[in-house]
């Protein structure tokens, strides 16, 4: 590929990224502004701003890549995607948003009335954070080192220059449009160059009996337990998301936060159309990108290869653009929640406080991307979300749902979740990817159990400590808002 | 007289953030409030659980359709696997379909709640 125009790409989107930031410090003042955009953004841009910042390098690239090298197991990794955000619905989006907190601390602490709950809660926020930034900065570092040739260390250096600049700017609020922005620019970056690949192969009359399930990796089919473990992962896991979760309380109240996730179950069904064909078009025309270790970067490579010229070289240029887009706005997005909660437990929470947690929650992850090596995207990403699911779910779902939780209980079962995760984690990394069984590599199906378990068990054990406060919280999570009667 | 309700008031959107609109006419140290309260989760949450297992038992027909079915293997739809068809592209209708009925019934059970506090 011209490595013109995979720069210019990248050029391109951080200008456009910078400039609907800036245009955004405009209209942000107060530090209200600065966290939560004031919860004056409508439904469609909300939900725009979400599906742009939930569709990270994993979708972006690994779901492609993943198909291409395993097939319809592969289209479980989508569906989890988009089945975590209807239980996010089911049992998080309105009462969370009537919690009225910023962060995931600040709501564990005013439901348990607990200030250590609380710190334990941030330990766990910055820990998934910081774990879901490292696969989209191995993500830059791919796409960079695949379009331009460069060294791989100058992709992700550039994600968090940029992410860093524009967050520091503006906060929040142009968060939300460069987000809104984003999702758009990707589902354009993924369905343009797929729908003129498809149309050059009809052209050809290849396309419609060509064998689909040929196996270029020859890798065995996952399991029973990997497929159940995975959906578990992602379904619970999503909905502990901290960068999903402060975009909630963008919405002006708990019924228009049911209306924006449900438009985003449609923005992320569309999306993910794409990735889909794509992996499915790469499977019959590109096999021996598996073979040589770079699935990943399939979406990339497939206009250039099918289709090649000026054509090619732009359609490349657009889907570079869409791949950055996913980085930027998944790792901007964690950056934002991260640094609310670093600089409200850290430097009391002030606008200053703000712009320097914001650089340490970006350049921290940039220091483990460069220990660690490139995994495939999308399996990295799901053990993140076996992460959250393992962690901050259950004191979520629990806090929400059950009078009985004790802050203990709480305490408990993060500490638990995070030990029995984490600790599967390392234990897979240090083993070698294929090396280890698959219940270490796929831990959540055993480890969320364990977590709710202890959580309950021990909440039960400490029942003296329910604080006083649970039947005015509870209310105020459930109750719906009043409103507005225009006639009597 | 017919009553319309407005939902999303815009002063919501206007006032300081933290600061909600306190749902002040249920005092929830009132026993009534209370079990009034009580019921609204308790439905809510009968809710979501029906729909979650309701999604989950749909999901794992599919999978186990997928797998056993009689000549799933060698079904083509325009020329396509009927497997890659479902899970590419046939799940996610039901995902939508699941998350409009459960805003629907939702939606319902708070209003039921606004008309027993008011009715009170």
């Amino acid at each position: 590929m011209n490595p013109a125009v995979g720069l210019f790409a990248f050029l391109a989107v951080s200008l456009a990224t910078a400039v609907i930031g800036f245009y955004g410090l405009r209209i942000s003042r107060t530090t209200g502004d600065f966290y939560v955009a004031s919860r004056t953004v409508p439904p469609w841009w909300n939900a725009s701003a979400i599906g742009g910042e939930y569709l990270s390098a994993a979708s972006f690239l690994g779901v492609a890549g993943l198909i291409l090298l395993s097939g319809t197991d592969a289209l479980w990794f989508p569906v989890g995607y988009t089945a975590g955000y209807l239980m996010l619905l089911l049992f998080v989006a309105a009462p969370l948003r009537r919690s009225g907190a910023y962060t995931i601390p600040d709501f564990t602490e005013a439901r348990l009335d607990s200030k250590l709950v609380r710190r334990v809660t941030s330990l766990v926020v910055v820990a998934v954070g910081w774990l879901y930034i490292v696969p989209q900065l191995h993500g830059a570092a791919l796409t960079i080192r695949i379009t331009t040739g460069l060294p791989s260390w100058v992709g992700s250096t550039a994600v968090v220059l940029v992410v860093c600049l524009t967050v520091v700017a503006g906060g929040m609020r142009s968060i939300t449009f460069v987000q809104a922005f984003q999702y758009w620019l990707k589902l354009t970056a993924l369905a343009v160059p797929v729908v003129f690949v498809l149309l050059v192969l009809a052209g050809n009359g290849t396309a419609p009996q060509a064998p689909l399930p040929v196996n270029p990796s020859g890798q065995a089919a996952a399991g029973v337990y990997q497929h159940i473990s995975l959906l578990v992962a992602l379904l619970f896991g999503t909905l502990g998301l901290p960068h999903v979760l402060v975009r909630f309380y963008t919405n002006p109240d708990g019924q228009s936060a049911r209306r924006t996730t449900l438009i985003v179950l449609g923005l992320l069904s569309v999306f993910y159309l794409f990735p889909t064909v794509s992996g499915a078009v790469g499977r019959i025309f590109a096999p021996e990108l598996a073979q040589s270790g770079q699935a990943d970067a399939l979406v990339l490579l497939l206009p250039g290869k099918l289709i090649g010229g000026t054509a090619g070289d732009l359609l490349s240029a657009l889907v570079v653009a869409g791949a950055f887009a996913a980085f930027l706005s998944t790792t901007s997005g964690l950056v934002v929640s991260l640094s609310g909660v670093i600089s409200q437990d850290l430097f009391g929470g002030s606008v200053r406080g703000f712009r320097l947690a914001a650089v340490l929650a970006a350049v921290v992850p940039l220091g483990f991307a460069f220990m660690t090596d490139t995994l495939a995207l999308a399996g990295s990403v799901g053990l993140v979300f076996a992460f959250t699911a393992s962690t901050i779910c259950p004191v979520l779902l629990l806090g929400i749902w059950w009078r009985g939780l004790t802050d203990a209980g709480a305490i408990a079962g993060m500490l638990t979740g995070a030990l029995l995760c984490g600790g599967a984690m390392v234990a897979g990394t240090l083993m070698g990817p294929g090396n280890a069984p698959a219940w270490l590599a796929q831990p959540a199906a055993w480890s969320v159990p364990s977590a709710f378990a202890v959580t309950v068990i021990v909440s039960l054990a400490t029942k003296s400590r329910v604080p006083a406060s649970v039947n005015r919280v509870m209310s105020r999570l459930h109750v719906p808002e009043r409103p507005v009667v225009t006639e009597r | 007289m017919t009553r319309v309700r407005v939902t999303a008031p815009r002063r919501a959107a206007t006032a300081a953030p933290g600061r909600l609109p306190y749902p002040r006419e249920v005092p929830e140290d009132s026993d009534a409030g209370r079990i009034f309260i009580r019921s609204l989760i308790r439905s809510q949450l009968r809710l979501a659980l029906v729909v979650a297992c309701g999604f989950l038992v749909i999901l794992a027909v599919i999978a186990l359709f997928l797998v056993y079915g009689p000549g799933v293997a060698e079904t083509r739809i325009l020329g396509i696997p009927l497997d890659w068809l479902v899970l590419g592209a046939g799940i996610y209708p039901v995902i939508g379909v699941s998350a409009w009925l459960y805003n629907r019934a939702a939606a319902r059970n708070e209003a039921r709640y606004r008309d027993l506090v008011e009715d009170k």
